[in-house]
């Protein structure tokens, strides 16, 4: 791993925060999308699209609504992926350690979300009277130290998601056993959110009626494939 | 219109000063000011008070923000009274947030992210995953746009306009179609998952059906998957570590 390209998976892992809330929400934060990129940078694409997807199914549980504090799985998936690709073993014993270390990192983005909304309500403490007032240019001025903020809570998660990713590929020894058993737990536990999702999303036993039936033309067309 | 374009872009970046005092306050004073310069010239105390008003709470779907925007704005050029713009800058937020959850976050983006599943697990994945991504964000700049636009074009009584747009009845179909979708995914998923990492058919049959009755039971009272997982990954570690 001593020709890992940093600065782009950092640049994209950046991105990929900055997605999630402050510019666009153009779908570049969704572990699918933040996987497969990390993984083509990684000259991987399909490990990067297995490790997004997994990750994926825990995102699928997640409703971003409101003032609600929700995981940032951007920059965890970019190091999720870094770990898989870089532990060179087949996916069926990366998957579960790289999953888990991106659930990690993942609820450490939703905390950091936390810190840059109160980074934002103190500069707005200092300048609401002005902004209240109407005086020209105070606005411009809180949303770029907004969007400062979140650009460098986005670049502390890509170090530290990075970092952790090279400190587990250069010290934690999992054999083919254990690996193979936490893929198994992190892929149940993956489908346990994304049925959950499903479910909670539907909301009325008569909108449940359309995940059923989604399943029951998902196994019929997997039968006749 | 440079104005209004200056103003959708703006809003592409609407919750960057996001704060749990004014929520989209201050992104929304942001995207108003180009589409309130012409005031500037025309009434500089109005526009000073207008500039006050924008930056008050705020709260609403982020991709439909925009109506708000524009609605305020027209009201503000037209010289409507501050306490009806007020009011309506309150009365839009809740409805504006409801129908913009219900339609992206709980309609179109896991309807979106069950066909790229489905789609990896053909061996589609990235084609379909990028081809999925532009066509989103297409829509995504069109629909702030068209919100804009709905908003200047009338004002305080936006309200009327949006009650006979398509977003509601969309609002109500995207959910039911992102179950059938996300319905559809599962199975297809475990089989590429967890049969491609080679556990047989009936564990794969096992753990989705366990995950379904968990997720039954758990409908009323969600439990934190990813906090789950990370226990029982940690009780693996303790008993592969033991044995």
């Amino acid at each position: 791993m001593s020709d890992l390209p940093i600065v782009p998976l950092a640049a994209w892992a950046i991105i990929t925060g900055l997605d999630l809330a402050s510019i666009l929400q153009g779908l570049l934060n969704r572990p699918l999308v933040a996987g497969a990129v990390a993984g083509g940078i990684l000259g991987d694409p399909q490990s990067g699209l297995v490790v997004g997807a997994a990750l994926e199914l825990f995102a699928l549980d997640v409703l971003p609504v409101g003032s609600s504090r929700y995981p940032d799985y951007g920059a965890a998936t970019v190091a999720a992926v870094v770990y898989a690709v870089g532990s060179g073993q087949p996916w069926a014993m990366a998957l579960g350690p790289a999953v888990l270390l991106g659930l990690v990192l993942g609820q450490l983005g939703g905390l950091a979300i936390v810190v840059h909304r109160r980074v934002n309500a103190r500069a707005l403490a200092r300048w609401a009277e002005a902004l209240d007032r109407g005086d020209p240019g105070v606005a411009a001025r809180l949303h770029l130290i907004g969007l400062g903020s979140d650009a460098s809570r986005c670049a502390v998660l890509a170090a530290a998601g990075l970092g952790a990713s090279l400190l587990l590929l250069r010290f934690l020894r999992v054999d083919a056993a254990t690996g193979e058993a936490l893929t198994i737990v992190a892929l149940a536990g993956g489908f346990v959110a994304l049925v959950g999702g499903a479910m909670r999303r539907a909301g009325t036993p008569r909108r449940m009626i359309w995940v059923g039936g989604g399943m029951a033309l998902g196994l019929l067309s997997l039968w006749l494939r | 219109m440079v104005a209004r374009l200056r103003a959708v872009l703006r809003l592409l970046s609407l919750q960057a000063s996001y704060t749990y005092e004014r929520l989209q306050g201050v992104g929304m004073a942001v995207a108003q000011a180009p589409l309130l310069a012409p005031l500037a010239t025309q009434d500089p105390a109005r526009a000073r008070e207008a500039r006050g008003r924008s930056g008050q709470y705020f709260n609403a779907h982020p991709f439909l923000a925009g109506i708000a925007v524009g609605a305020q704005s027209r009201a503000e050029l037209d010289g409507q009274p501050g306490d009806r713009i007020l009011r309506l800058r309150t009365a839009l937020s809740g409805p504006l947030g409801a129908l913009g959850d219900q339609l992206f976050w709980a309609g179109v983006v896991p309807a979106l992210m069950g066909l790229a599943l489905m789609a990896s697990a053909l061996g589609q994945g990235i084609p379909v995953l990028f081809g999925l991504l532009l066509g989103y964000n297409l829509v995504r700049v069109y629909v702030t746009d068209w919100g804009v636009r709905l908003g200047l074009r009338n004002g305080l009584n936006v309200a009327t306009d949006l009650s006979h747009s398509l977003l509601r009845p969309a609002a109500g179909a995207a959910g039911a179609v992102a179950g059938l979708i996300i319905g559809a995914a599962i199975p297809w998923v475990a089989w590429w998952l967890l049969g491609g990492a080679g556990r047989s058919g009936q564990l794969v049959l096992m753990i989705v059906a366990v995950a379904i009755v968990v997720g039954v039971l758990t409908r009323q009272r969600p439990l934190s998957a990813p906090g789950v997982t990370l226990g029982a990954a940690a009780l693996t570690l303790v008993w592969r570590w033991t044995t």
